[in-house]
């Protein structure tokens, strides 16, 4: 008697193809250029600062608060990644344009969890690694200038200015996966999601003094360094950008799964 | 295997894409394509198969219509009906820095493979499509023909019940064409193809449905003997051995004989061209015993030119000619 071989049933998982998007893109940011220029320039930076403050202190005699050099430095690192973040953010979708369609969204995977992967592997990417710069600087600064820092410097006050940059930060990246995903090429991408961010920033410091802007908001950090802040505030501002975060995730998927790739 | 033997594999009424309200790249195509069909999608560049493919796929919104694939409608969220397509694109690109086992390690967890599953069926495609000695290789320096076999591997990872491939054999030098048709025909036994080709001779060779497009319509859809049968061609090459004498003396036979309207002997090389009013069946047995009772020996029989490719062309020629009775298109087809 002829004996059928027999039915093999294949149980999928649902999540793999979010995984393997999101493992695969979280890799390739890491080993690309703009990556490694962004955390190699930053941490240039910051030891370049760092060492030329020290040596103000130490040999020149100029003392300055703990907080205060700190907070500058966080200032600048923000404001200097800046333009590469967004390329980082951009890039996400926009970057696999020629292979999208043919490599990947003819698979199993739907536009939702690739777009979810690629957002959550770039916000992963960005905030942690700024994050551990951040705790980093603030390591290095206590002691560095730890005389100083033993009545200036607050560990919270550092955890809660690492928080709240990286939450400014990843509403910055939401916003930039999103533009990438929903412009056809990712110079246009970056150049509209730059006019938008500087212009807006710019603009925002025209507006009384009152309502928060990206700069006083920086120009404060060396209060919340000292541990001069106020929760509320905080959460305000991680709430605000966990909103924008989400209102650009929804954006982004609404937008990609309508469009031709 | 699809689930159902009648279920249809795909189904797309009324399609239509517009893109941009700039280019209108394909015009309320109706058509279904059922499970064991080995589907031949020609059309000169431009007609719409690429976009067509892509709509069945998800890559594509429609603008109007709608494309179903195992009875259900496709969108770019339809991960589990991809889940059982296969797809091969034109020119095959793929994420820079990879090598074959990784890319097909990263296609088997889109497809959401687990890992006792992928692994052993990854490497039983590198050893199939012979690429086990560049398995560790960077997918960035292979040579075409070695892009078009991992293509192959990556559209067969999750044994897929429908395959679209689309021009598989383009840009492969002839060896390499040659596997890729008869990989083609073992496949058609289990699977259901649809091929975009420019080359009619792949498709006459492996398919057995035709669809043709001709600027965004859907000119013709049919077996492929449906297609052939538009024209009647009637017109034959006889490779033949026997003295010269009996061959002249034949040719002469042949030449009297109602119907057959042209006999030319080169050499040992009889073209015949047959008349539309007899069958023809009885015109080349009456040829054969001509030449039987000459004592001429038949080496080969050849039909001269390709059917599938005159009448393609018959069909885009027609169609280019009708100007705007092309608005009547069905009344006129039935």
């Amino acid at each position: 008697m002829d004996q059928s071989p027999p039915v093999v049933t294949v149980r999928f998982n649902k999540f793999l193809p979010y995984w393997a998007v999101f493992r695969t893109d979280l890799r390739q940011t890491v080993r690309g250029w703009v990556y490694r220029l962004w955390v190699l320039m930053a941490a240039a930076a910051a030891g370049g600062f760092l060492v030329y403050r020290v040596g103000l202190h130490r040999e020149a005699g100029l003392v300055q608060s703990a907080a205060a050099q700190c907070g500058d430095l966080l200032r600048l690192l923000v404001v200097g990644s800046m333009a590469l973040v967004v390329v980082l953010a951009v890039s996400a979708v926009g970057g696999e344009r020629g292979t999208l369609a043919d490599s990947v969204l003819s698979r199993g995977i739907s536009r939702h969890q690739y777009f979810l992967a690629k957002l959550h592997a770039r916000l992963a990417a960005v905030v942690l690694t700024f994050g551990g710069l951040g705790v980093m600087v603030l390591a290095a600064s206590y002691f560095l200038f730890k005389a100083d820092a033993d009545t200036d410097l607050s560990v919270a006050g550092g955890l809660a200015a690492v928080v709240g940059v990286c939450a400014v930060l990843a509403a910055v990246v939401s916003w930039g996966v999103t533009v990438g995903a929903l412009t056809n090429g990712t110079v246009l991408g970056i150049t509209v999601f730059w006019l938008v961010l500087y212009g807006a920033g710019f603009l925002l410091t025209l507006v009384p003094e009152s309502y928060p802007s990206p700069d006083r908001e920086l120009a404060r950090l060396k209060f919340v360094l000292a541990g001069q802040y106020n929760p509320g505030v905080l959460a305000d501002i991680v709430l605000g950008s966990l909103g924008l975060s989400g209102l650009a995730a929804a954006v982004g998927l609404v937008g990609f799964a309508r469009r031709d790739v | 295997m699809a689930d159902d033997a009648t279920e249809l594999i795909v189904e797309t009424q009324h399609l239509t894409k517009i893109y941009g309200n700039r280019q209108i790249a394909l015009n309320d195509v109706s058509l279904t394509i059922e499970p064991g069909c080995v589907l031949g999608l020609l059309g000169p560049n431009g007609a719409g198969k690429t976009t067509f493919l892509r709509l069945v796929l998800g890559l594509h919104r429609v603008t109007a219509g709608w494309a179903k694939a195992f009875g259900r409608t496709m969108t770019p969220n339809s991960a589990d009906l991809r889940r059982r397509i296969g797809y091969i694109p034109t020119n095959p690109q793929f994420p820079r820095g990879m090598t074959p086992i990784t890319y097909l390690d990263y296609i088997a967890r889109l497809f959401g493979l687990p890992a006792d599953v992928r692994k052993p069926r990854l490497a039983t495609l590198i050893r199939a499509v012979d690429l086990l000695p560049h398995s560790g290789d960077p997918i960035a320096h292979f040579t075409p023909g070695m892009t078009a076999r991992l293509a192959v591997a990556a559209s067969l990872i999750n044994e897929p019940d429908l395959l679209i491939w689309d021009e598989p054999t383009h840009g492969l030098d002839v060896e390499a064409r040659r596997s890729m048709l008869e990989l083609i025909k073992t496949l058609a036994a289990e699977k259901t193809l649809i091929l975009s080709s420019h080359n009619l001779t792949d498709v006459d060779e492996v398919c057995n449905h035709a669809a043709v497009l001709n600027k965004g319509q859907l000119i013709f859809h049919g077996t492929l003997q449906d297609l052939k049968g538009r024209i009647k061609k009637n017109h034959y090459e006889i490779d033949l051995d026997g003295e010269q004498k009996g061959i002249t003396k034949a040719v002469a036979a042949l030449r009297a004989v109602a119907d057959v309207r042209q006999v030319v002997l080169r050499q040992r090389r009889l073209d015949v061209k047959l008349g539309d009013d007899t069958p023809n069946t009885a015109l080349l047995a009456q040829l054969f015993q001509v030449l039987n009772d000459h004592k001429v020996t038949v080496i080969s029989v050849r039909t001269v030119g390709m059917q599938t490719e005159q009448a393609y062309l018959e069909l885009v020629e027609k169609e280019e000619s009708r100007g705007f009775a092309r608005l009547y298109r069905d009344a006129e087809a039935a």
